[in-house]
């Protein structure tokens, strides 16, 4: 079992382009995706593989682009469309939730509506408030859209296979800080692997608190749980990665074992993924609680292009509130 | 004047509770002799007298908590004239005890549903707790306390006794874990009706395993396996095909728990304690054994911390090794069932129409006929003689 | 392009086929027995019976909330269509998708509730015809007033730099929902948007089954040749309300209706064809008493069948 060492953004790259070449019903689908070989690199190399028939450029027509992919993925294709940053989603909200997300039920299940949109969480790097928040609560709300955030290159690259062969529509989001390719280097297996969805992964153990931590909060929650260590409180990381379908039994599990629950997430706070997750422990687990529920989030406010650093979750946030409970 | 204050005897005291007044309003004191107990998280101990004179008032009632460096008492030297408002209590007006429901409700108990729910198991009541909690809250630290507090040895000196009459006796104070111990047994046996099972079990198979075990343990772990580690393996195992023994009667609720936790009652200077080996079915038994050990000795030196007496969920006890063969034991509260051990001795058998001699014992197995009966606890108990007549089946499923 | 009689005669009876389906809808709906809405395409007929005779069964078809009885001249059977409608568990779509959005992914028709959805669907269907080769193609019928959505001017800017086998229908029927389109559309000739697109359109009397399938056949075949997309504007109306029952006699005047309704198709294509030796009295009777008993059966089907269970509520997710 030979392993070998991958940035994220390769990572991805590598999971399109095994899936192109294994089933070429696989397209690539968006803005810049093909000769100018993706706005971040991401797609870097499919089109001179692949052709234009299989990595097509579009126009700046994110509704339609989405609702294309909605009739290619009825008519057999996989599509994978790539909305530039997560905020744009909301321009491609009907075909997606009027449309791709119900359709196979209403169908009387005739049809299946398998497409995949990636798409940019670009915080931290003053992008402002239409480029920069991270809306995932609003796809978690809708049946039968799968919500996928993966932190590391082995999430990542497992998590875009299952996606693009599963038969639902699926979000994938993936975060700027990710994109770096030094400090995002992870071990993958060299054969071919997959994740399935809706199974968490504990990124650390421990038996203090539960942090249920998504996407970069993953990052500052492990090193904050480092220097909670040196206070004695011994921090457990459960890692969702896909908020829908989401683990709930790892993460019920944990709470179980600690009794305490911290959520870090760089959504905004009000119905955000957290309220979700904190409504099902305390649903599932309140006999396990020993401490409220927390959740360190974006503040409720417009995020300005100067704003981030107040109000975004830091490491400082996380372990007042890991000490606020423990 | 002399004002007596609640004495700050650690540096995490906040409050202690009067225990019991040693003497009344209007007696004469002197200084160094005790007069009142009180009772902190750790310990029971006795407050003597700042000075000599009449304790002229107390300020503080028994079972009062209060918080330390306030005044509980007053002693005035004879024939010192004290005005009314320094007598009057500074301590905070207790709240008068039964409220009429109709002008203000009860108060809301504080506690995390997790402090909550393991007050209830425990059988311990949340209103007799202090919460260390924000706010006051109750969490699960502070009833696990609350459960030790009732079962862990006090440190204390006990009050003069009482003027004897006629009956020439020499009187011993009975130690707080003596009362204790008392205390819970008394209630086991008002609460549970219980009745003992015996079976004689042929140790051979046991002895001869244990043999071969020790000599390896011995010199690579400088660890002896003892019968009772056997016992407590086996037993473990038994319990997780037996979940109606490994139970809690909660009312009319029976809790089948997930948990097998073991207790080894055993013998300390002044009684008894039972630390327990948790999970002790998924443990091996060289784990078993070390844990055992180790308790032990935290018992012998009085180490054994709240968690090591707590959770259990079945009791082993060996009289074996002073001289007893069978005997009635009593179950530990709020378990269902309790397993003595006897010694081992060899005795004749007869076998394939043949005598020949082997190893016996005998277990006694008490069990709480609320929750099960001797048909079913005979099954269970057979189970446990069957693992230790063939040691093997300890190790498959 | 040259219509042989059988074709003719397969249109005229899918017009009285559609007016007749309808006409029952309504007096169905006034009689409470329809869940949700209807919307009534009653005017309209002649131009989806003049697009069926070139739809193939493996073509793709995007069909509006109005016009959706075109799932049946598809391929759909017709006990299924009306049961759907129903909201039976034995209609197409098991009684889930109602009027609005009816589908038949059997014979790859689909509609929407949401007005100008379907145009970036029509191009995903057009990518997949493309990748895969072969002549299959896309149809997309639609209202004037789906084609002020922005999704109009995305999906035909698509449709036209990639060339795409589309053939866009467009039913101006003047109205948008409530509203006369002249005071909120800035042309009156849908077909002259198509220009803005580089796309090839042409435009024709709505009410006249012939001339639609002529039209429709031109842009047909540039389609199956993979010359690209067309835009055909067929003039027609619609004698009812947006969905039944709406007041349209205060967005439109009684003159105008009755005006449009001279040029009803089930009456003028009927006398065309009569005049033409296509038809005989005797086939126009036996045309109205077939499609009769078939809607009767249909509908005898839907009453008798049930309706959706608890159980089957969670079928198919």
């Amino acid at each position: 079992m030979g392993k070998k060492t991958i940035a994220y953004i390769d990572a991805i790259r590598e999971a399109l382009r095994e899936e192109m070449l294994r089933d070429p019903k696989v397209i690539v689908i968006g803005e810049d995706v093909g000769l100018g070989q993706g706005a971040f690199t991401v797609t870097k190399g499919l089109y001179q593989e692949f052709g234009k028939d299989r990595v097509i450029d579009t126009p700046i027509s994110e509704e339609s682009i989405i609702g294309a992919c909605v009739g290619a993925a009825m008519a057999g294709l996989r599509p994978v469309a790539e909305i530039m940053f997560n905020p744009f989603m909301a321009l491609v909200m009907d075909p997606l939730i009027n449309h791709a997300s119900c359709y196979k039920y209403v169908s009387g299940g005739q049809v299946k509506v398998p497409m995949v949109i990636r798409t940019l969480v670009c915080q931290g790097r003053g992008a402002g408030h239409d480029h920069a928040p991270f809306y995932a609560s609003w796809f978690m709300h809708v049946p039968y859209i799968r919500v996928i955030v993966p932190s590391t290159p082995y999430d990542a690259k497992g998590l875009l296979k299952t996606a693009i062969r599963d038969d639902y529509p699926c979000i994938f989001y993936e975060h700027i800080d990710f994109y770096p390719r030094k400090p995002n280097l992870g071990e993958i297996p060299e054969e071919e692997y997959t994740i399935p969805l809706g199974k968490a992964d504990i990124k650390k153990e421990g038996s203090d608190v539960t942090i249920v931590a998504i996407l970069t909060g993953v990052k500052t929650s492990l090193s904050a749980a480092k220097k909670l260590e040196e206070d004695g409180i011994n921090v457990e990381v459960v890692d969702p990665r896909t908020l829908a379908p989401l683990d709930k039994q790892t993460i019920l599990d944990s709470v179980k074992k600690t009794g305490r629950l911290v959520i870090v997430e760089t959504d905004f706070k009000t119905a955000g993924v957290g309220a979700e997750i904190a409504a099902i422990v305390a649903e599932e687990a309140m006999e396990y609680l020993d401490a409220p529920i927390k959740r360190v989030a974006t503040a409720d406010i417009p995020i300005s292009f100067t704003n981030e650093k107040y109000i975004l979750p830091n490491e400082e946030a996380i372990i007042k509130a890991v000490k606020d409970i423990c | 004047m002399h004002e007596v204050t609640m004495p700050k005897l650690s540096l995490t005291m906040e409050t202690g509770k009067i225990v019991r007044w040693l003497k009344k309003e209007g007696d004469k004191v002197e200084k160094g002799e005790p007069i009142l107990e009180i009772e902190t998280e750790k310990v029971t101990v006795e407050v003597e007298a700042p000075a000599s004179g009449i304790l002229h008032k107390i300020l503080a009632k028994e079972g009062e908590d209060v918080p330390i460096q306030k005044t509980i008492a007053i002693i005035r030297e004879p024939g010192e004239e004290i005005p009314e408002e320094v007598a009057a209590p500074p301590v905070e007006a207790k709240k008068p005890e039964v409220v009429a429901v109709t002008e203000k409700p009860l108060e809301r108990i504080k506690a995390s549903p997790l402090a909550k729910r393991l007050a209830k198991e425990y059988g311990v009541d949340l209103t007799k707790i202090k919460g260390t909690g924000p706010g006051g809250r109750i969490v699960k630290e502070d009833v696990l306390r609350a459960v030790e507090e009732a079962k862990a040895a006090a440190v204390t000196v006990t009050p003069t006794p009482t003027p004897v009459t006629v009956e020439k006796a020499k009187v011993v104070p009975l130690t707080s874990m003596r009362k204790t111990i008392g205390r819970r047994m008394a209630q086991s046996l008002q609460t549970a009706p219980q009745l003992t099972i015996t079976m004689e079990v042929d140790m051979s198979e046991a002895v001869k395993f244990r043999e071969q075990i020790t000599s390896v343990t011995e010199k690579k772990l400088n660890l002896r396996v003892t019968y009772t580690d056997i016992i407590v393996k086996a037993v473990a195992k038994a319990l997780k095909e037996f979940p109606f023994i490994n139970s809690r009667l909660e009312g009319d609720q029976l809790k089948l728990l997930e948990e097998v936790n073991v207790g080894v009652a055993t013998a300390v200077e002044d009684g008894l304690v039972v630390p327990v080996v948790k999970n002790a079915d998924k443990k091996s038994l060289i784990e078993v054994a070390s844990e055992i050990r180790s308790l032990v000795e935290k018992a012998r030196q009085g180490k054994l911390s709240i968690e090591d007496v707590s959770g259990g969920t079945f009791t082993v006890t060996n009289l074996g090794m002073y001289g007893v063969d069978v005997f009635t034991p009593i179950i530990n509260p709020p378990e269902s069932a309790i397993l003595g051990v006897g010694r081992i001795v060899e005795k004749p058998v007869v076998i394939n129409g043949q005598i020949t001699i082997r190893p016996l014992t005998v277990l006694s197995l008490t069990f709480d006929h609320r929750v099960t009966d001797g048909a079913q606890a005979a099954v269970f108990l057979q189970r446990v003689k069957d693992l230790l007549e063939k040691p093997a089946l300890l190790f498959i499923e | 392009m040259n219509l042989n009689k059988n074709t003719l005669i397969e249109i005229y009876r899918n017009i009285v086929l559609l007016r007749k389906l309808d006409e029952k809808l309504i007096e169905l709906f006034t009689a409470g027995k329809v869940p949700g809405w209807i919307h009534p395409y009653v005017g309209q007929e002649a131009v989806v019976a003049g697009v069926a005779p070139h739809v193939r069964k493996d073509d793709f078809f995007c069909a509006t909330h109005r016009g959706r009885a075109v799932h049946v001249l598809k391929g759909t059977p017709l006990r299924k269509f009306v049961a759907e409608l129903l909201g039976r568990k034995t209609g197409i779509n098991k009684g889930r998708a109602g009027e609005m959005h009816v589908m038949n992914w059997e014979v790859h028709s689909v509609s929407s509730g949401i007005v100008g959805a379907t145009f970036p669907m029509a191009v995903g269907f057009g990518i997949a015809c493309k990748l895969e080769g072969g002549d299959k193609i896309v149809f997309c019928t639609f209202g004037d007033g789906a084609s002020n959505r922005g999704t109009f001017h995305e999906s035909l800017n698509m449709a036209s730099v990639w060339k795409l086998p589309i053939v866009f229908i467009c039913e101006n029927n003047l109205y948008a929902q409530f509203t006369p389109s002249k005071l909120t559309t800035s042309v009156s000739d849908i077909a002259k948007r198509a220009s803005a697109y580089n796309m090839p359109s042409t435009i024709v009397d709505g009410m006249d089954p012939i001339a639609v399938y002529e039209a429709v056949g031109e842009a047909v075949e540039r389609a199956r040749k993979r010359e690209g997309p067309t835009l055909v504007e067929c003039k027609t109306y619609r004698y009812h309300g947006h969905f039944y029952g709406d007041k349209w006699e205060t967005y439109r005047s009684p003159e105008e209706v009755e005006a449009w309704k001279k040029k009803d198709p089930v009456i003028t294509f009927k006398e065309r064809l009569l005049k033409d030796g296509v038809l005989t009295e005797k086939l126009v009777e036996e045309i109205y008493n077939d499609v009769n008993s078939q809607v009767e059966d249909a509908l005898k089907f839907a009453f008798e069948s049930p309706e959706p269970s608890p159980e089957d509520v969670y079928e198919d997710l």
